[in-house]
């Protein structure tokens, strides 16, 4: 029996997001963790504090875990990109998006051999600081990991740099005008960049920091207290700073869109018709051609976007044809990142006033309490703000060129592996995560002994 | 000659020879758990290498052969994926593997024996893959399928118990176990026999004086070995994986200039123009840059291991 083209395009759609969906989990607490342990080190250095070097070693640990489970995983997102999506795959190796993609392999070897470096070599460095430079190493290659990754999706939102009009009426066959470095810097790059890189690190320092807060709660041991404290004392210092930078960002990027991607920017909006005085609409739905329900803050949007770009008419789905529409689902997903943001934001406002007036918010109960279930609503909001993009974006896989039904590979073959893929992930993914606890008390076992 | 197949094809070989090199060590934790010392002191630094070396290999072949991978998701995309979930199933294992503290059921033996059958399975995985890409045994590219039942010809199965014995014959000199010392030169010898009769099975024209070139290095590395004055120089690591990148890289004639068979030629389906030069500068840069980091690395590591820094 063979399953129709439409289900496994949609098995196929939902296979990535599941994948990715996974994947960015370890991707936002390794870049939280490999700040935190550089972080420490060099405190531990420059305050001769024993605490700190305790906190850099056992976390180590931890992101060895994290980094072979990530990579195997970004091995297979990879991998899986030729198998699910192969059009596109050709048009990205035939176009400057797969110099990103090398590029990223490149940055891969320097967080590779510097981490290498770092956990097995740790006390074969003559200096101490020599040591912890190569952690800053270990750092830029993360970092510089996921900033080539997401230039590869700022292309796929405004794609550049080859003959569109050639390609499409060639039937995707003919690939002509290719400059293969103009990737690095499409319209879209530096606002996604920014805003995917603050908010992936304040994901991931925030699950982090969840953690550290439960073990502060619940442990009775006043030396691993003084640790996850100082933990959390500098993941408090990062979520704040983090924060703000998100809000900045994710201004900045609906700048962009609205410059740039105008129909997924009335999507996101709720905005149905086009119009120079349109309200911020929050929770409401479209029907029949029009936004009902919700809350709406007049004249709000007009006023942030002619702020942010200068633009005095926003557009509105009505522009469009309704079948480039995205599902308006994103709508809703984009009001609970925004308000999520929002309360995330509050509770760190109210940290960081504690901060200043040194009340240690990070050894306080009332704030440890608030923490997990913050941690939880910002890596809902993170993966929101993934799907936001992504949903946003369809029917196209690079926009206004090629959608993901002409990119697709609807094989049924593909069905039984690509179950087995998740139930792997299932598994995976709380494995992982429960190890990273484990090692890192199990260490803690293995120094007071 | 293709300078973007050489490329790609050396960033194969050696991510190959580390796979290789990983999985010997695999065999070796299965059968000889009790010894196994020697084997984690080599793979446990190496794993991360591999996979961003395959990673590497991977990328920079959708980069060399964008044609291609429409056909290659239509033929081995179920393969892949099983390829794919037995890699993720070392990596995690082993990283669980190399902190865990005993409690409960599960252990580091455990752990480790999971990393080893995955990487085993793996291997094996791998080689009906490149069987399939040399001899285009159970490929069919007009109907964009693989069938294993096609693939199981005697080409395919001498290729895979030939590469077995290979990797059977040269572990003992990768870790310098001088118990096995006498099962080195004929295991790698009848490898080597039954490697090259595998390639004559897939198709004659696969042999030519160029295979002179691998089967003389392989026998060279055992013959090393074999004498004990001489077995210092193939025991060290670095030395044995540059061979063995060397002799992977020599056996390029194998699918190069036409691969799946003779039925594929490659400068056919290799970028060309401004891409093929991004493709040349973006790899002298990030050749550079490895370079630096591999020499620091082996910089620091000539001083040894300190632990795990913890």
């Amino acid at each position: 029996m063979s399953i129709d083209p439409g289900s496994m395009l949609t098995f196929a759609r939902f296979l990535f997001a599941f994948t990715i969906g996974s994947h960015i989990l370890l991707v936002s607490t390794s870049i939280a963790l490999v700040i935190l342990i550089s972080i420490s080190e060099f405190l531990a250095i420059h305050r001769h504090d024993p605490v700190y070097e305790a906190l850099a070693r056992r976390l180590s640990k931890v992101f060895v875990i994290s980094f072979g489970v990530g990579t195997a995983s970004g091995i297979v997102m990879a991998v899986e990109l030729v198998g699910l999506f192969p059009s596109f795959m050709t048009l990205v190796a035939s176009t400057g998006a797969i110099v990103l993609l090398y590029a990223e392999v490149s940055a891969f070897f320097l967080e590779v051999l510097a981490l290498v470096l770092y956990v097995y070599y740790w006390n074969s460095f003559r200096g101490r600081y020599s040591h912890w430079i190569v952690s800053v190493f270990v750092v830029a290659g993360t970092l510089a990991s996921a900033v080539f990754i997401t230039m590869v999706n700022a292309w796929m939102n405004t794609p550049n740099g080859f003959d569109v009009t050639v390609f499409i009426s060639s039937g995707f066959k003919t690939v002509t005008g290719v400059e293969p470095f103009s990737a690095f810097l499409t319209v879209s790059t530096v606002s996604q960049v920014f805003h995917v890189l603050v908010t992936t690190l304040f994901a991931g320092t925030m699950v982090i920091g969840a953690y550290f807060a439960y073990w502060f709660v619940r442990s009775r041991d006043a030396g691993e207290k003084a640790m996850y404290s100082r933990a959390l004392k500098i993941l408090g210092v990062i979520a704040i700073v983090a924060i703000v930078l998100s809000g900045i960002s994710g201004s900045e990027e609906m700048g962009t869109l609205l410059v740039n991607q105008p129909l997924k920017y009335a999507a996101l909006d709720g905005n149905t018709v086009p119009g120079t005085n349109l309200p911020d609409r929050f929770f409401g739905s479209v029907v029949n051609g029009s936004y009902v329900g919700g809350i709406s803050i007049p004249g709000m949007q007009a006023l942030l976007a002619r702020f942010e770009t200068g633009v005095a008419t926003l557009p509105g789905l009505s522009q469009f044809p309704p079948n480039t529409w995205p599902p308006l689902i994103v709508s809703t997903t984009f009001n609970v990142m925004t308000v999520g943001g929002l309360a995330l934001g509050l509770f760190l406002f109210a940290f960081f006033v504690s901060f200043v007036r040194k009340r240690r918010p990070y050894e306080s109960r009332r704030f440890l309490y608030i923490w997990t279930p913050a941690a939880v609503l910002a890596m809902l909001v993170y993966q929101l703000g993934w799907a936001t993009d992504e949903v946003g974006r369809q029917p196209w896989i690079v926009y206004n060129v090629m959608t993901v039904a002409q990119a697709a590979n609807t094989s049924d073959a593909l069905l039984v592996p690509g179950v087995i893929i998740i139930l792997f992930y299932l598994a995976v993914i709380p494995a992982t995560f429960y190890f990273y606890s484990r090692v890192f008390q199990g260490s803690n076992k293995e120094a007071t002994a | 000659m293709n300078g973007i197949f050489e490329v790609n094809y050396a960033a194969f070989s050696v991510f190959a020879a580390l796979l290789v090199t990983e999985i010997m060590g695999a065999v070796g934790l299965l059968i000889a758990w009790p010894s196994r010392s020697k084997v984690l002191d080599y793979i446990v630094p190496v794993w991360e290498v591999t996979g961003t070396f395959g990673a590497f290999w991977v990328v920079t072949g959708d980069f060399a052969y964008p044609g291609l991978l429409v056909p290659v998701s239509e033929i081995f995309t179920p393969l892949l994926i099983i390829f794919l979930i037995l890699w993720v199933a070392r990596g995690a294992s082993i990283a669980f593997a190399e902190f865990i503290t005993k409690r409960g059921w599960l252990d580091e033996e455990k752990l480790f024996k999971s990393y080893a059958v995955a990487t085993v399975v793996l291997g094996l995985v791998v080689l009906v893959l490149l069987s399939a890409l040399v001899g285009g045994q159970g490929v069919s590219l007009a109907s964009g399928s693989f069938s294993i039942i096609s693939w199981a010809t005697a080409g395919s199965v001498v290729f895979v118990v030939g590469t077995l014995l290979l990797a059977v014959g040269l572990a003992p000199v990768l870790f310098d176990l001088p118990a096995l010392r006498n099962l080195v030169l004929p295991s790698t010898g009848l490898g080597v026999i039954l490697s090259v009769l595998s390639y004559w099975l897939m198709s004659t024209t696969l042999l030519t004086p160029w295979m002179g070139v691998p089967v003389l290095l392989t026998l060279a590395v055992g013959a090393l070995y074999a004498w004990r004055r001489t077995s210092k120089i193939v025991t060290n690591k670095a030395v044995f994986l540059a061979v063995l990148s060397v002799i992977i890289f020599s056996l390029q004639p194998l699918v190069y200039p036409k691969a799946v068979g003779q039925a594929l030629p490659i400068d056919a389906v290799t970028t060309t123009g401004a891409m093929a030069d991004a493709f040349f500068s973006i790899t002298v840069v990030g050749g550079l840059l490895l370079a630096l980091m591999l020499s620091l690395y082996v910089a620091v590591a000539a001083r040894g291991p300190s632990g795990p820094g913890l």
